[in-house]
């Protein structure tokens, strides 16, 4: 039985009824299916899944039927849409109702007037099966992102319902709490046999196993399909959703044409490394390197940080434990590790924020307490904070960005110059809370430009970006670079620091590990590094990217 | 093993009855009693630091009856002339230490119950009350701290730019916070339509909405409720037969101490170390448990 079906919706905004947000959509989502949602940012992922649910629903003009068990959606009474469509949003912390994780687990089934003795079963079961007893009776603010949104889960799953609906729930969390959380979603459907409908940017963690994929553009279904089907669409379209495919699936499209005989398209690393192994069965590998530019050292560093010791209170322990590293000048560097071992803090001591008790940072050769605060951060330094939303004041992206500018005569041509550089100029007069997290993440770097930054720090820039936004993200910083610009970015992206920076540095238990080239870090690693690498690197040396591997394979084919 | 493993409920009863009858009660032998009580119980509690806190209270018992002989003059025994001519008696001073002690013992019973009465503890008890109450004071408990993180983060934020609250001339320091804080006021709009909108997610909006709580009333809690109401008993008979105020103003009356008085001291005395002396005996007796244990590994 189909457990939603849509027909011909068709959804705009007020005052937009010339654009629809949702232009004729028709599917069936039937039950127990695992269905991912994906497109662009502004594709009408949200819109399409809030209809799905009557309180969540945007206020606009709607046209075309939802049917929900073959009822109509609009029919069926507020306590069977509360417990049986449950609807998991994208911000971890602001879903959060109470201030009790045991509290937050019972809320919808207060709602829904369940007794005590019930209720304390359900969340019982909820926190067992959702491995939260450990933490059952802590306050929700001492919780991790990764265990918000997991709580937030485990209380919706508590109503039990029979559809689960998630809008892009893990694009604020690191990579290790994202894949987690979607190993329990599909967990959660392989058990239960909850039907699931999901959008997701991190498409490599769910793509290979949804049942079924659905590809929005301008509000249309443009393909729904199997993921293999999917994957040859969008090739065949050349469209810009390929870039947001699986490392696999992209390298195979890739050499494609070169091969002898049609195999069948991987989706995950295991397939993709047994598939390579397939192809060059037999052969002789004459080029397995592909050649790397080397970033000499020139001059004075633009950052150096000697043997940094930091602490937040004096009793508490060390998170720099004496860390030395150095920046080039004009090179774009990343300081990839693992969450809470002290990156950002790292991050904010080169930018004066956190003083060191002992060792010492250098910007440009001098020491970072003899530049006053003015001149610090007036054409020198800046820094881009992880969560971009919190720079902006102001009630429109004009105005946060003219905020930022001392000399008002050439205010206009300093702003048309970097909104022109960050692609923001359809933004300028949106409220800056309105914008989606890739776009006020540009906006934010726009309004850091504006001091003329000649070091650029970064705090995870590309959380919550998909892949296209990335692309288009790293060509603004690699015009940056053109133009001298030193980059420091902390990220957990492997995928991206691996394609567009320079040089690499792990940081670990307060201090940096190692620091080499892209290619030499990654192929050192064989946990941490990019999943092009993982499939290719027992056939050939150093290829990090997907570019890199599809080069080889045409090489060698 | 604290008095905090009983249910919320209790813990209530108990805090109001104890500090209803301390503020209450002026007789200088069950002051005596509460304030001696209230010292040990919180020393018990808090260590230390509770001790520290309660030495530093007694001193200032002896300057309010200072302060208060000082300006009132009621009584017939004087003491002494104060310089601006008036009598102090012994009456207002003797009057003066008999508030100073209540309000002392007070203070230190409310900091047991700072200790012991956590804030979900108070969200189950007005739950009791209504379902909407206790949720609203929790979401206001969440609330506080939250937008004082957001603010610091705000501020970091604002900092690596180079217009953080402290920075620049002092003009431009009041001028950066202000926007600071009008930006947290949006953010703060923001978060509550989005947990609006979550509440509604989740039926909030349903009627016959009840209240979960993690607490059990079990046979534990039962005979303690017995043993307590017991003992209000025998003090609200001390109430009746006259046996806890006296008179300060315009003499120092209070009634003959019989021997069916001293059974009510005592028994107030046992109501104020209840809690006291059920934790030392749970700890006596795991303590012994423990050292049986590991006796017989």
């Amino acid at each position: 039985m189909a457990h939603f079906e849509i027909k011909n919706l068709t959804f705009s905004y007020p005052g937009a009824e010339r654009k629809p947000v949702l232009d004729n959509v028709s599917l069936t989502v039937r039950e127990g299916e695992y269905i991912t949602v994906c497109g662009k940012s502004g594709s009408g992922k949200t819109t399409l899944l809030r209809n799905l649910k009557s309180v969540l629903a945007p206020h606009g003009k709607i046209s075309g039927e939802i049917l929900f068990k073959g009822q109509f959606l609009s029919e069926v009474d507020l306590r069977t849409q509360s417990s049986k469509i449950g609807y998991v949003m994208q911000n971890p912390d602001s879903q959060i109702v109470t201030d009790k994780v045991w509290h937050e687990l019972a809320f919808g089934l207060e709602s829904l007037g369940m007794d005590q003795k019930t209720i304390r079963l359900r969340v019982a079961e909820m926190a067992s099966y959702f491995g939260i007893q450990g933490w059952f009776h802590r306050d929700v603010a001492e919780l991790s992102g990764g265990q918000k949104q997991l709580l937030n889960l485990a209380s919706i799953m508590a109503m039990q319902p029979e559809v689960l609906i998630l809008d892009e729930p893990t694009s604020q969390l690191d990579p290790i709490a994202a894949g987690d959380f979607l190993n329990t979603v599909k967990k959660i459907n392989l058990e239960l046999g909850t039907t699931v409908i999901i959008t997701e940017h991190r498409l490599e963690d769910i793509f290979h196993a949804s049942d079924k994929v659905v590809v929005l553009e301008k509000g249309s279904i443009i393909a729904c399909d199997s993921p293999k089907k999917v994957g040859d669409f969008l090739r065949g379209e050349n469209n810009d959703m390929f870039t947001a495919m699986p490392a696999p699936v992209q390298i195979y499209y890739g050499v494609k044409d070169k091969l002898a005989t049609e195999t069948e398209c991987p989706l995950t690393v295991r397939e993709g490394r047994n598939w390579l192994s397939e192809i060059f069965d037999g052969r002789e590998i004459k080029d397995s390197e592909v050649t790397e530019e080397e970033f000499g050292e020139i001059g004075v560093p633009a950052i150096s940080v000697r043997e940094a010791w930091f602490r937040y209170e004096k009793k508490s322990p060390d998170v720099l434990k004496g860390v030395s590293l150095g920046v080039q000048k004009g090179s774009f560097h990343a300081i990839v590790g693992g969450n809470g071992t002290g990156k950002s803090t790292l991050l904010k001591s080169v930018c004066n924020i956190c003083k060191p008790y002992r060792g010492n940072i250098l910007i440009d050769g001098k020491s970072i307490g003899k530049y006053k605060d003015g001149e610090l951060f007036k054409n020198n330094l800046a820094m881009l904070p992880q969560d971009a939303q919190s720079i902006f004041v102001k009630k429109t992206v004009r105005e946060d960005l003219l905020e930022m500018i001392e000399k008002k005569d050439d205010s206009d041509k300093e702003i048309a110059r970097v909104s022109a550089m960050c692609d923001i100029e359809e933004l300028l007069d949106s409220h800056p809370y309105d914008l989606s997290g890739g776009e006020q993440q540009r906006a934010a770097l726009a309004k850091v430009l504006l001091t003329n930054p000649r070091v650029l720090l970064m705090d995870e820039p590309t959380k919550g970006m998909d892949n296209f936004f990335k692309k288009k993200f790293a060509s603004i910083l690699r015009a940056l670079k053109d133009d001298g610009v030193t980059i420091l970015m902390v990220s957990h992206d492997v995928e991206f620091c691996a394609a567009y920076t320079d040089m690499i540095s792990m940081f670990f238990d307060g201090g940096i590990i190692t620091t080499n080239t892209p290619n030499r870090f990654f192929c050192e690693n064989s946990f941490y590094t990019t999943a092009a690498n993982r499939m290719s690197r027992h056939i050939f040396k150093n290829a990090i990217n997907n570019e890199d591997v599809t080069e080889l394979c045409r090489r060698n084919l | 093993m604290r008095f905090d493993s009983y249910h919320p409920a209790i813990n209530f009863i108990y805090f109001t009855t104890v500090i209803a009858c301390t503020f209450w009660f002026n007789h200088p032998v069950f002051l005596a009693i509460s304030f001696a009580c209230a010292f040990a119980y919180s020393v018990k509690l808090r260590g230390i630091k509770g001790l520290v806190f309660n030495l530093c209270l007694i001193p200032l018992i002896g300057l309010y009856a200072w302060w208060y002989s000082y300006y009132n003059h009621f009584g017939v025994t004087n003491l002494r002339v104060n310089f601006a001519g008036n009598y102090i008696t012994l009456e207002s001073v003797a009057a003066g230490f008999a508030v100073g002690v209540a309000a002392a013992a007070g203070i230190m019973w409310f900091s047991c119950v700072f200790t012991v009465i956590s804030s979900d503890k108070v969200v189950y008890l007005l739950g009791r009350i209504s379902p909407k109450l206790s949720l609203f004071f929790s979401i206001l408990l969440r609330m506080f701290p939250r937008i004082g993180r957001r603010f610091t983060k705000l501020n970091v934020s604002r900092k690596g730019i180079g217009h953080g609250a402290a920075q620049g001339r002092i003009c431009e320091k009041i001028l950066n916070l202000i926007k600071i804080l009008s930006s947290l006021v949006s953010w703060t709009i923001e978060e509550f339509i989005e947990s609006s909108v979550s509440m509604k997610n989740r039926g909030y909006s349903l009627k016959g909405r009840t209240s979960f709580s993690i607490y059990r009333f079990d046979n534990r809690d039962r005979s303690l409720v017995v043993i307590m109401f017991a003992c209000m008993t025998v003090t609200m008979m001390a109430v009746m037969l006259d046996q806890t105020r006296m008179i300060y103003d315009p003499e120092l009356i209070m009634y003959r101490i019989t021997p069916v008085s001293v059974g009510f001291y005592v028994v107030y005395g046992f109501l104020l170390l209840l809690p006291g002396i059920l934790q030392t005996m749970d700890e006596m007796k795991f303590r012994r448990n423990l050292k049986n244990t590991v006796d017989k590994m």
